[in-house]
């Protein structure tokens, strides 16, 4: 009776333990997006307002420019609303569907 | 544009750590919860443990099965022991010896309603433990329904706007200042459009935690809850320390210190009109909560005014 | 048996559960105090302030707080106590489904007293019964050196690589917390010695800060089974290995109680009692004196609850005529008392046979000699294959 034969077990611990340095758990936001923002590279004046108020901190410096980084972006427009230049406009996504490779 | 880039904002001197969460997790779009916990986790470090508690943070600090979000070591609770399990662990790493900084995480329900006991307990055992409530006032992980953080006024599920009821009918509970009569080394309010000022406190934080009990309350706007526009949460975060509705504040070992002073407040009614669950208002019921908020501020005014 | 007796002490229930805590040397101590166990807590906070207790010792705000201390300090490596009672052990309900849930190791004394509805500051095992699917090993004890003794091996059972759950040492209040009675207090090396195998065995999780690893991730799916599955293998091991420990202790002690169960006179006998706690001594003597008359009846004392001694108890029970079984709590929903409904599950393996229920000793109720002899009487008659009552409230 019980439960005495051995059983076989998927994960090594006892108890509901995760372990961060296995790979990180991660959604592909960028899905969700609806509209995308586009940074305007000749009105920017790289103050890294976009960048320090962005939830998921997507956006990253890359030579000398900003980068978002599409995969996260959920497309909330903080970035945008937040710029001082009014450097970053959110664009349909609808307007990059040839973009998708189906 | 090299040279300007040098220049970016001064809340990044104060990160310590590299951002420890994944970069996707499932916070809604426009949640600043999420930066808030970012924030927290660079200037924090990787060596913070964080502890968190069913909630809007719950599926973003606890993992699933052996994996995780997150590169922090953490403990989940049950919403009634945030701070009691905090204390269990401080409490055994300092006997064991252990330096370890331990981070609460939870929201207003969890910190102003089931688990206010124990919040309460353990800031008056001066456990070293920074607890830090965002604030979004109400219960929006389950499905928007009020808290004692909802202000009077405010339409949510279980206050909804009907024929006999203006939504909300009661004020919101005065966390900061519960906490500040605490009498415990570090009180401080923050919020997310005003990162320097956060940062600063996070930081202070750190280092406060070492004499005892630290309390943040974050002002946290949810767009879904409050039917903000996902691009405007930390608009409103503004519009909330511009009308003094929500000042910036902090005090340490008694000194009471407004940290961002607004010159000319605005009237609360310019915060209002950037939040749908206020609609609904007339200008009677704004007057209400403008008369409140006011009260509220002449209060921390006062305790200002005395000097230590 | 290595270890010798030197320092006798005439001490409560309590006292002896805090004199056991202090030897094992418990990194922290949460507790809230409640009547009848208010002289437990007291007596380890003197302990503390004199010295002689070396641990954190956390005064919380109210008993859920004091089982989650007691968690989370498990949960970061160390060793904790914590106790309660009745209205205590509810109010910290959430989170003792979250300790054992957790695997910690933690162990508790429950002093046993009625639960709320009927607010009675008295006796009863309701409490114990009301929290039995928590996934916690239960164990009921007799006398004040069973409660020192069986504190002691609490901790080898709980903090055991393979077992790591939570153990819930319950004595009957009033009858134990404040009975006096002289009580052999262990040395310091002994007990030191008894617990060293622990440190010989690997390592559980600890949470450490920077390591990366989180305490308490969603169960999802086969996950969440998993956890369930392993969580109640470790409670199917915990009773061999309790009876190894109990052995263990009797060779360095000289003291031993049987494992999971005691059973007396029970080898010849045509019809038992089964019973647990304080009640179990005047249920001795009754024994005997039945056994004067002629009546073959023996006595099982009932020490594991949870889990419940289900081959131990067919060992013993198979075979006989009738079987009575005494409970100090009721059953709601099965018109009878507990440990006679778990008793009655085995007949799927032990054969049917009258079993007779009998529930005493409710609320400080004394469960005098009279009483079990009149049980001894009711259980004979039915062996008999005569007319017999199923359930028997007392007085």
């Amino acid at each position: 009776m019980g439960l005495k034969k051995e059983e076989k077990y998927i994960y090594k611990y006892e108890a509901c333990w995760s372990d961060g340095n296995n790979p990180l758990l991660c959604l592909n936001t960028g899905d969700w997006r609806t509209s995308r923002p586009v940074i305007n590279n000749e009105i920017c004046n790289g103050c890294g307002i976009c960048m320090t108020f962005c939830p998921p901190q997507c956006i990253s410096i890359k030579d000398d420019y900003f980068l978002i980084n599409l995969g996260f972006c959920k497309g909330c427009g903080i970035c945008a609303k937040e710029c001082p230049k009014k450097a970053i406009t959110m664009t349909q996504e609808g307007d990059y569907a040839d973009d998708c490779k189906i | 544009m090299a040279e300007k880039l040098n220049k970016l904002p001064k809340v990044t001197e104060y990160f310590c750590d590299e951002d420890q969460f994944s970069p996707g997790n499932a916070c809604c779009p426009g949640c600043i919860m999420e930066l808030n916990l970012r924030l927290v986790s660079k200037i924090m470090g990787k060596d913070s443990i964080l502890l968190g508690t069913p909630g809007c943070s719950a599926p973003t600090i606890h993992g699933q099965n052996d994996r995780a979000w997150h590169k922090h070591s953490y403990y989940a609770c049950v919403m009634t022991g945030v701070a009691s399990s905090a204390t269990g662990l401080a409490r055994y790493y300092k006997k064991a010896g252990i330096d370890a900084t331990i981070v609460c995480h939870t929201g207003d329900g969890c910190a102003q309603d089931i688990g206010i006991q124990t919040i309460s307990g353990a800031a008056e055992r001066n456990e070293n433990i920074i607890y830090i409530c965002y604030d979004n006032e109400g219960y929006m992980n389950t499905g928007v329904q009020r808290s004692s953080a909802t202000p009077y006024g405010a339409a949510t599920s279980t206050t909804p706007v009907g024929l006999k009821s203006i939504g909300k009918t009661t004020n919101s509970k005065n966390m900061p200042m519960i906490m500040a009569m605490h009498d415990i080394p570090y009180v401080a309010t923050a919020t997310l459009s005003h990162l320097e000022d956060y940062a600063k406190k996070l930081t202070k934080a750190k280092e406060m935690v070492k004499q005892g009990f630290v309390y943040l309350h974050v002002f946290c706007p949810c767009t879904v809850g409050w039917k903000v526009k996902p691009d405007s949460s930390i608009t409103v975060c503004r519009a909330a320390v511009q009308s003094n509705y929500f000042p910036l504040w902090e005090v340490g070992n008694g000194a009471y210190r407004i940290t961002q002073p607004v010159a000319k407040p605005k009237p609360i009614n310019e915060m209002l009109k950037l939040i749908g669950k206020f609609n609904h208002l007339k200008d009677q019921e704004i007057s209400v909560l403008q008369q409140q908020s006011d009260n509220r501020f002449s209060i921390l005014q006062a305790l200002c005014s005395i000097r230590a | 048996m290595t270890a010798r007796s030197k320092n006798i002490k005439v001490i409560t229930g309590n006292t002896a559960a805090a004199y056991a805590v202090l030897r094992c040397r418990p990194d922290v101590v949460s507790a809230y105090p409640i009547t009848p166990q208010s002289e437990l807590v007291e007596q380890l906070a003197k302990f503390h302030a004199d010295g002689l207790l070396d641990c954190e010792y956390v005064a919380v705000e109210g008993e859920n707080s004091a089982q989650n201390v007691a968690c989370a300090a498990v949960m970061a490596g160390g060793r904790a106590f914590t106790a309660t009672s009745s209205y205590g052990l509810v109010y910290m309900y959430d989170t003792m489904l979250q300790t054992s849930g957790y695997r910690a190791p933690l162990v508790m004394v429950n002093v046993n007293r009625e639960p709320p509805g009927i607010h009675a500051v008295y006796s009863g095992q309701q409490d114990m019964i009301c929290t039995r699917d928590s996934g916690w090993i239960q164990i009921v004890v007799e006398n004040c050196q069973e409660i020192l003794d069986t504190i002691i091996m609490s901790y080898r059972l709980a903090e055991d690589y393979d077992i790591q759950l939570p153990v819930m040492v319950n004595y009957d209040g009033y009858y134990l917390s404040f009975l006096a009675e002289s009580v052999d207090i262990p040395e310091q090396e002994d007990v030191d010695r008894f617990l060293a195998p622990l440190k010989e065995q690997p390592q559980r999780m600890k949470l450490v800060a920077g390591a990366g690893t989180g305490c308490g991730s969603h169960g999802i799916g086969m996950g969440f089974v998993e956890y369930r599955k392993k969580h109640m293998a470790a409670m199917e091991r915990s009773k061999e290995l309790w009876d190894k420990i109990d052995q263990d202790f009797k060779n360095e002690f000289g003291r031993g109680y049987g494992g999971q169960i005691e059973s007396y006179r029970c080898d010849d006998a045509d019809i038992v009692l089964v019973a647990t706690g304080s009640a179990v001594g005047t249920a001795r003597t009754v024994i005997d004196a039945k056994r004067e008359q002629g009546i073959k009846v023996g006595l099982v004392k009932l020490r594991f609850f949870r889990p419940f001694p289900v081959e131990k108890l067919c060992h013993i029970l198979k075979g006989k005529k009738a079987i009575g079984v005494l409970d100090r709590s009721i059953c709601f929903g099965w018109n009878c008392g507990p440990v006679f409904q778990e008793v009655c599950a085995l007949t799927r393996h032990i054969g049917i046979m009258p079993m007779l229920s009998f529930i005493d000793g409710l609320a400080n109720m004394d469960i005098t000699k009279e009483h079990i002899s009149g049980m001894v009487d009711e259980i004979y008659k039915a062996s008999q294959n005569k007319p017999y009552q199923e359930l028997t409230w007392l007085p």
